[in-house]
């Protein structure tokens, strides 16, 4: 029998147009997109569709999205390269209270460089506390980064409000956001969010691993990470992985012209999972209070932890995830979970079960079915 | 407290209220290209009443919000959130338009503010100025950065109410003004790579003429590359009328020609004739009434009263000159405003860099021109540049959508 994977917020399966108009860019079209003869200017062309598609999904001009090899580098680029061309008006950084390792590990690294950094406040509920965080936005707070939906419980974040809040208060700051688990699924127009910088990765979206993006304001000043020959207007230099770029293109304009029916879909489908769960006893749902992106169900299960809980799934073919797949090495517990007010205890038992594209209602009943069985399995294993 | 989007977009022009018997065209027009360009953004649905357009988009009302700025003969827009017709339902929208306002209110900084509202439904059970108090003084709390000023109010919460629904917003977006492109008819511009051109063409967009451009390039004297300008440019100033449509036209047998005609002094005045009578055929292919150059008296020697009188005497339409009261740096500015500086300042070899004349002729007279023309096949040299042009569309779509030639 077919798994069925659940975990589309970890990666989710190439799509067919994007493997279609990436394949030929590994094959006869093997061009390094510099070279001024017709096999690079083909190289060179299909990267700038690319940018296009990217850039058409997100309403900026072409020359707003820089390509980088995926979320962590874009995330990379636009926390350190924003910071530190702003170091000379500022040093105060705002973090998001739940945000992705990699945002978290840039913050970590601004510190060590001397950014005096600090959590965006959330209220008791884990929202974002929209007066506390203005409290704590200063004149020499020069970059903000938000994460647009959490990527272990969906829970949406005031973006866009959070952006003109801070830029009141402070005249130099910044805003980025992580919008990996976003796009394509809601509005990621940079003019709604009123923010600076978003980053994304083409495989959330059903592109090829190996890309992601960086799109920014215009006349945003930013620091490259690295130095080389020019490429992406020098923000990031490397001959381009034209392959990847043309994939994430393609993912990228197919995502933008599906996204409302497929978060229509996705409501239904979380709808149905959560009504064929609700016989569980003890079983909780982490829904956010204010926005909730449906695509991502964060269960608490009573009794077993969800690292028990997903190897039993797993051996019934239901394949999910314990938190966020990229933490799931580490035998860390997720920070973001502890700060939207869950105990240690709670932040173990807690099953992410994310659906995508090819999710159909059979899947999900499944799913759901097995999720019951185990838990009810697990409980009398314990007592 | 928590806002959603605005419900709409309210959506002012001034100037078309003036215009009597032929309004109803203008609010035609304006509508028309209300929803050109915003449907690559967002489907919109528009409603019209008062003087007013209501423009309710489906999602991304700030980008809305914005491509509205660049469509002429609006002269304001505010993003409004609707209410019931109905005093205490429009106090419960007025707080929390204000509340959202205030949050773009750095601390410690303080606005001048008042309530204004109109009143376009007389049934209303309170007058505009009773429905400004009312509002105020339950809206209006102490520890808010508000200072009440009616004369000078930085901050202004507006409210229309209408017939089924009152409209409150906090935000004025000044628009374009001038016309809505096509109430004026159509001209052709003649476009360089150079700064003047572009914004001579905006400005005649602006007060409601739709512009056909030209250029002339002259390959293999010159590179794709100044074609590529001047397209980057056309597709800039595309953003300001429903789409543009550029004819390159090919203009080196022509300067070879007039190169070996002779009276190099001259050659400047005549190829200039010699674009404008392209652009005339061009025009009138396009149904255009007018030519529009990027002229400004005396910025170059070339460009005297006798000089442009030369050039106008080979045209057989107007020629508009929107930039002839221009200094250098009132366009450089404009240019820089429109968008089109950064493209123009690139440095690409000229159109005519080769064959220019040494010391070009500063007060040119039409019978010398026509003289060293007898020289020329005119009719022959026009045909053969009309037959090479190539027309691009080049509308802008969305940002980054931009639609191939």
């Amino acid at each position: 029998m077919q798994p069925v994977y659940l975990d589309h917020a970890a990666t989710t399966p190439l799509l067919a147009s994007a493997r279609e108009a990436l394949l030929p860019f590994f094959d006869s079209e093997f061009g390094n997109a510099s070279s001024r003869h017709p096999l690079g200017a083909r190289a060179a062309a299909a990267r700038e569709r690319a940018r296009e598609q990217v850039a058409a999904a997100l309403l900026v001009e072409p020359r707003q999205v820089t390509f980088t090899s995926g979320g962590t580098e874009a995330a990379n680029l636009a926390m350190l390269g924003l910071a530190r061309a702003s170091a000379a008006r500022g040093r105060h950084v705002l973090v998001g209270a739940t945000e992705h390792a990699c945002v978290r590990a840039c913050a970590v690294q601004l510190a060590r460089e001397g950014f005096d950094v600090e959590s965006v406040p959330l209220d008791s509920r884990g929202d974002v506390d929209l007066a506390a965080f203005a409290a704590r936005v200063r004149t020499d707070t020069v970059l903000v980064a938000q994460m647009l939906v959490n990527n272990e419980t969906g829970a949406i974040h005031p973006v866009s409000r959070m952006a003109r809040v801070a830029r009141a208060r402070a005249p130099h700051v910044r805003v980025a956001v992580d919008a990996v688990q976003a796009f394509g699924k809601l509005d990621c127009a940079l003019s709604e969010l009123h923010a600076d910088a978003l980053f994304f990765s083409a495989h959330k979206i059903g592109g090829p691993k190996g890309a992601g993006a960086l799109a920014l304001a215009s006349h945003t000043p930013i620091e490259p990470l690295l130095y080389g020959g020019g490429q992406e207007h020098g923000l990031r230099p490397g001959t381009e992985n034209v392959p990847a770029i043309v994939g994430f293109g393609a993912a990228a304009e197919l995502a933008e012209q599906q996204r409302g029916e497929l978060l229509a879909r996705f409501k239904m489908l979380r709808a149905r999972l959560v009504s064929r769960l609700s016989s569980l006893e003890g079983m909780r749902l982490l829904e956010s209070p204010s926005a909730q992106q449906p695509s991502i169900v964060a269960l608490l299960l009573r009794g077993a932890p969800a690292e028990v809980t997903l190897h039993h799934l797993a051996q019934r073919g239901v394949f999910v995830s314990a938190g966020s797949a990229c933490q799931a090495r580490s035998r860390e517990l997720s920070p973001g979970l502890k700060a939207i007010g869950l105990s240690d205890d709670e932040a173990r038992r807690m099953l992410r079960i994310s659906m995508g594209r090819t999710t159909s209602e059979a899947e999900v009943d499944l799913a759901a079915d097995a999720i019951v069985e185990v838990a009810r399995e697990l409980e009398r294993i314990a007592s | 407290m928590n806002m959603s989007a605005p419900e709409a977009l309210l959506v002012r022009y001034g100037e078309l209220t003036l215009k009597g018997a032929n309004r109803v065209d203008f609010e035609n027009v304006l509508a028309r290209n209300v929803r050109l360009a915003c449907a690559p953004i967002a489907p919109v649905r528009l409603e019209r009443e008062h003087a007013r357009l209501l423009v309710f988009p489906e999602g991304r009302s700030e980008a809305i919000a914005r491509r509205l700025t660049q469509v002429f003969g609006i002269s304001s827009i505010s993003p409004v959130w609707g209410a019931p017709c109905e005093p205490e339902a429009i106090v419960e929208r007025a707080r929390a338009v204000l509340e959202d306002a205030l949050l773009s209110i750095p601390p410690g900084e303080t606005r001048t503010f008042r309530v204004l509202s109109r009143r376009a439904d007389k049934r209303f059970p309170l007058s505009s100025m009773e429905l400004d108090r009312l509002v105020s003084e339950r809206i209006v709390r102490d520890g808010q950065p508000l200072r009440i000023d009616l004369d000078h109010p930085e901050l202004v919460l507006g409210i229309e109410v209408r017939e089924t629904r009152a409209w409150i917003y906090a935000r004025r977006d000044a628009g374009p003004g001038g016309l809505p492109v096509g109430t004026l008819g159509r001209a052709v511009c003649l476009l360089s790579g150079g700064i003047d051109s572009p914004v001579a063409a905006w400005m005649a967009m602006k007060r409601g003429c739709e512009v056909v451009f030209v250029t002339f390039h002259s390959p293999p004297y010159i590179g794709e590359s100044a074609k590529q300008k001047v397209m980057e440019l056309v597709r800039t100033l595309g953003r300001w009328q429903r789409s543009a449509r550029l004819y390159v036209v090919p203009f080196a047998p022509v300067q070879e020609a007039v190169r070996d005609a002779g009276a190099e002094a001259y050659r400047t005045v005549v190829y200039r004739r010699m674009m404008h009578r392209i652009a005339t055929r061009i025009a009138e292919l396009e149904r255009a009434s007018a030519l529009i150059t990027g002229e400004s008296l005396g910025q170059v020697a070339s460009q005297t009263m006798e000089n442009l009188a030369c050039i106008e005497a080979a045209a057989g339409l107007p020629v508009l000159r929107p930039l002839l009261g221009f200094d250098k740096q009132e366009t450089i500015s404009r240019a820089e405003s429109i968008g089109t500086y950064a493209i123009s300042n690139v440095q690409e070899p000229d159109c005519c860099s080769l064959f220019l004349p040494r010391h070009p002729v500063l007060r040119g007279q039409v019978a010398v021109c026509e003289e060293i023309e007898a020289r020329l096949d005119v009719g022959a040299l026009v045909a053969q540049a009309l037959a090479g042009a190539e027309p691009h569309n080049l509308g802008w779509t969305a940002r980054g959508a931009k639609v191939r030639a």
